[in-house]
């Protein structure tokens, strides 16, 4: 009897174990990622260098392995990122480069059980926000030294140094600007905004049964903060102080655009891929996004007419800055994957990495001159001189799910501005005193 | 050699028989439950998960979550969600499984028809959901106005209490095959003479249904409820593609609470002691569905 009892106990915990599926299965799926030393894998690049196939290959041996984790779901970023390799490992034989990817709504997760399981990449290619938080995890190398990161934007380097140690060097960098449809911008007879309240204006101008006048993504999680934080900053409220006539009225405008109906609740279920197909769809007038958008709107929507601007200013210009960075995980292959690096950060990569992209380079002085003045990307070069970092900070995590939260109960009327700013407040309180 | 007979005798060789079994769970199940129990008593966060001191603070994160206004509404959200499903699901199911029972000419590949939504995989089911409830494109406002039913659109996903109604309506569609299936497979285990013999005896249809369907089909239903109950108290893909949690938490349910706690917040112990709470739960239903079957058995 007492057996059965035990079967039984343990039956039932089998059944309940594949509830688990977000620390167990998805623990395993982690630990699976293909980082296996390929020591005996002949590299491609020697199969190709004719002349050293004969005596050579024998003492030259097999390339180190270096991997990488990158999240872009683009393809157009996926095959340049490939190009770049491929490049990388045709010019030497000692390394052999590897790239996976990994789904960004998993990255972080992925990088978390890496930790623990020491199942990381040599070179991880991650959000510049959370680049804080993985260094007080202690897993990425100090690169002080190692670049020189002089002539980058301000911005983009203090989201990769903690405690005046440089962890990571800048990929490239991105902003948030207004994009307009100048067709209907023309027929409603509007100008261009340049404040709130002309934005107001004309989004109401613009906005008809079946178009809204402004959009920008709203999900309660990092993407919607990322949309949020320019509207805040330009009150001049920080991230960290929003309980305060500035911060409530940047809530407050979010909540006129809604009750105004210029502006759809459904922006709080819209990425901001979303609000970028709503927008070339013709169903949205306006729209806050990034210049990753471009080659997409251009290919699939070539007739639209549209143009990018400035976002609307409360008291100030204000953009948020947005990108990613390398970093290079400590105890992997540190000096292949510093050798990678300073390949794929000379000027000449940087230069073709960032107009296949669709990025602005983090290097001030190549992005000054990247574009045309005439160029669509030309806006947001001159809008990266307001946009700011959000962090660096570790528990930036924590800040950023207040903030998402303080404009998703001001959105769906859930809460008013004030109350949104003050719950808001004391969780931010808990976490940055 | 006596020995080796004696150890060779007929329930050790079954305990042989077990062990692979029972190292493969000891190993993949059994390890990671233990892990996660001890995390949640940990306070692992960004800091010390790779170097630095654990602190052991046991029941602390329990605490902090009770207080914790999110996790006590993702509690009730999950118990919420599961009762209304498996009300609507069992009683949708039921009714097929007893529709589908009946001869008739189609009610073979009808009723396989059926078990589409239980096969489509569930990321699907919830982004066709999603369009299905969207407030401006979404069809089932466009019916609805159609109808004259309602004047504006409702926001669906984008207020609280709605976007739970959505989820529910999803869930309900995957649950009904489920259900359906397994009573339809229930139904057939009744022997047709007790029917005959019913019939002879002068008892009426709501009558058999009562004195016979139910009590012989007790066994079945019992399975149902509870499996339903499983796999529908650990929702976790259809809720983070259709809501995420959303609109301000009010959709969150322990498996995403957790999953949003461990890897977007990187409170690892906080998230475990979530899904340890599942866990308890679980185990509860567990045990309980093991005696009501044991009991069955033995009877």
């Amino acid at each position: 009897m007492k057996k059965r009892k035990i079967t039984a106990l343990l039956t039932a915990l089998a059944m309940t174990a594949g509830i688990m599926t977000g620390c167990g299965s998805g623990g395993g799926k982690g630990a699976a990622a293909d980082n296996a030393p390929a020591a005996d894998k002949a590299p491609a690049v020697q199969e190709s260098a004719g002349e050293e196939n004969s005596g050579e290959s024998a003492s030259s041996g097999a390339a180190q392995e270096v991997t990488i984790w990158y999240y872009w779901e683009n393809e157009g970023h996926q095959v340049t990122l490939d190009q770049l390799i491929q490049e990388y490992n045709g010019s030497q034989d000692q390394y052999e480069v590897n790239a996976k990817y990994v789904p960004f709504a998993d990255f972080k997760k992925q990088l978390s059980i890496g930790a623990s399981a020491d199942e990381l990449p040599d070179i991880a290619i991650l959000d510049s926000p959370d680049h804080a938080s993985y260094v007080a995890m202690g897993i990425f190398e100090d690169l002080t030294g190692k670049f020189d990161v002089s002539n980058y934007y301000e911005g983009t380097v203090n989201s990769c140094t903690v405690d005046g140690k440089l962890y990571g060097v800048p990929f490239g960098a991105n902003c948030l600007a207004l994009y307009y449809n100048e067709d209907m911008l023309t027929q409603a007879g509007s100008s261009v905004p340049t404040t709130w309240d002309e934005l107001m204006e004309t989004a109401k101008a613009l906005t008809t049964d079946s178009v809204s006048g402004l959009a920008f993504c709203s999900v309660q999680n990092e993407e919607g903060t990322f949309n949020f934080v320019p509207w805040l900053w330009s009150t001049g409220a920080t991230s960290y102080d929003i309980s305060n006539e500035n911060g409530i009225r940047a809530l407050t405008y979010i909540q006129d655009l809604i009750d105004e109906g210029v502006m759809s609740k459904e922006c709080i279920n819209w990425t901001q891929g979303d609000v970028m197909n709503q927008f070339i769809a013709g169903n949205v007038a306006m729209m806050v996004n990034g210049p990753w958008q471009i080659p997409t709107m251009q290919s699939e929507a070539p007739e639209l007419n549209w143009k990018v601007t400035l976002i609307p200013r409360d008291k100030e210009y204000a953009s948020v800055l947005g990108g990613e960075n390398y970093a290079v995980i400590n105890g992997g292959n540190v000096d292949g994957a510093l050798d990678f690096l300073t390949y794929a950060t000379s000027e000449e990569k940087v230069k073709f990495m960032m107009n296949q992209f669709g990025y602005i380079s983090a290097d001030k002085t190549i992005a000054e001159s990247q574009f045309a003045a005439d160029s669509p990307y030309y806006p947001f070069v001159e809008e990266l001189n307001y946009a700011m970092p959000r962090g660096p900070l570790a528990e930036w995590p924590g800040v950023s799910d207040a903030i998402s939260l303080a404009f998703n109960q001001v959105i769906t009327g859930t809460a008013t501005p004030e109350n949104a700013a003050a719950q808001a407040q004391a969780t931010i309180d808990g976490i940055v005193k | 050699m006596e020995k080796i007979k004696k150890f060779f005798r007929y329930e050790n060789v079954g305990m042989l028989f077990v062990l692979p079994a029972f190292l493969y769970m000891l190993i993949f199940v059994g390890y990671p439950i233990i892990h996660n129990i001890i995390l949640s008593f940990q306070d692992v966060n960004a800091g010390n998960l790779v170097k630095g001191t654990r602190n052991f603070i046991l029941f602390d994160n329990y605490l902090e979550l009770f207080k914790d206004s999110v996790f006590t509404s993702s509690l009730w959200n999950t118990l919420r969600f599961t009762v209304s499903c498996l009300v609507f699901q069992f009683v949708v199911g039921f009714a097929l499984a007893l529709f589908f029972s009946q001869r008739f000419s189609l009610a073979k590949p009808v009723r396989g028809i059926l078990l589409v939504p239980w096969m489509i995989p569930i990321t699907v089911t919830a982004l066709m959901f999603k369009l299905l409830f969207a407030t401006d494109i979404g069809i089932i406002n466009f019916i609805l106005r159609s109808l004259h039913l309602i004047e504006k659109n409702i926001e669906w996903l984008t207020t609280p209490g709605t976007a739970m109604f959505a989820l529910i309506c999803a869930n309900v569609w995957i649950g009904i095959p489920f259900n359906m299936i397994l009573i339809s497979t229930g139904l057939t285990t009744i022997p047709k003479e007790l029917y005959e013999s019913a019939s002879i005896d002068g008892a009426g249809k709501v009558q058999t249904f009562w004195r016979i369907t139910l009590p012989l089909l007790k066994p079945t239903i019992e399975s149902v409820l509870i499996l339903g109950f499983i796999y529908t108290f650990k929702v976790y893909d259809l809720v983070y593609v259709m809501t995420s949690g959303g609109p301000v938490n009010s959709t969150h349910m322990l498996s995403t609470y957790s999953y949003k706690l461990s890897f977007e917040m990187f409170k690892y112990s906080k998230g475990s002691a979530v899904a340890n709470v599942l866990l308890v739960i679980l185990l509860f239903v567990g045990v309980f569905y093991i005696k009501a079957t044991t009991e069955e058995e033995t009877d």
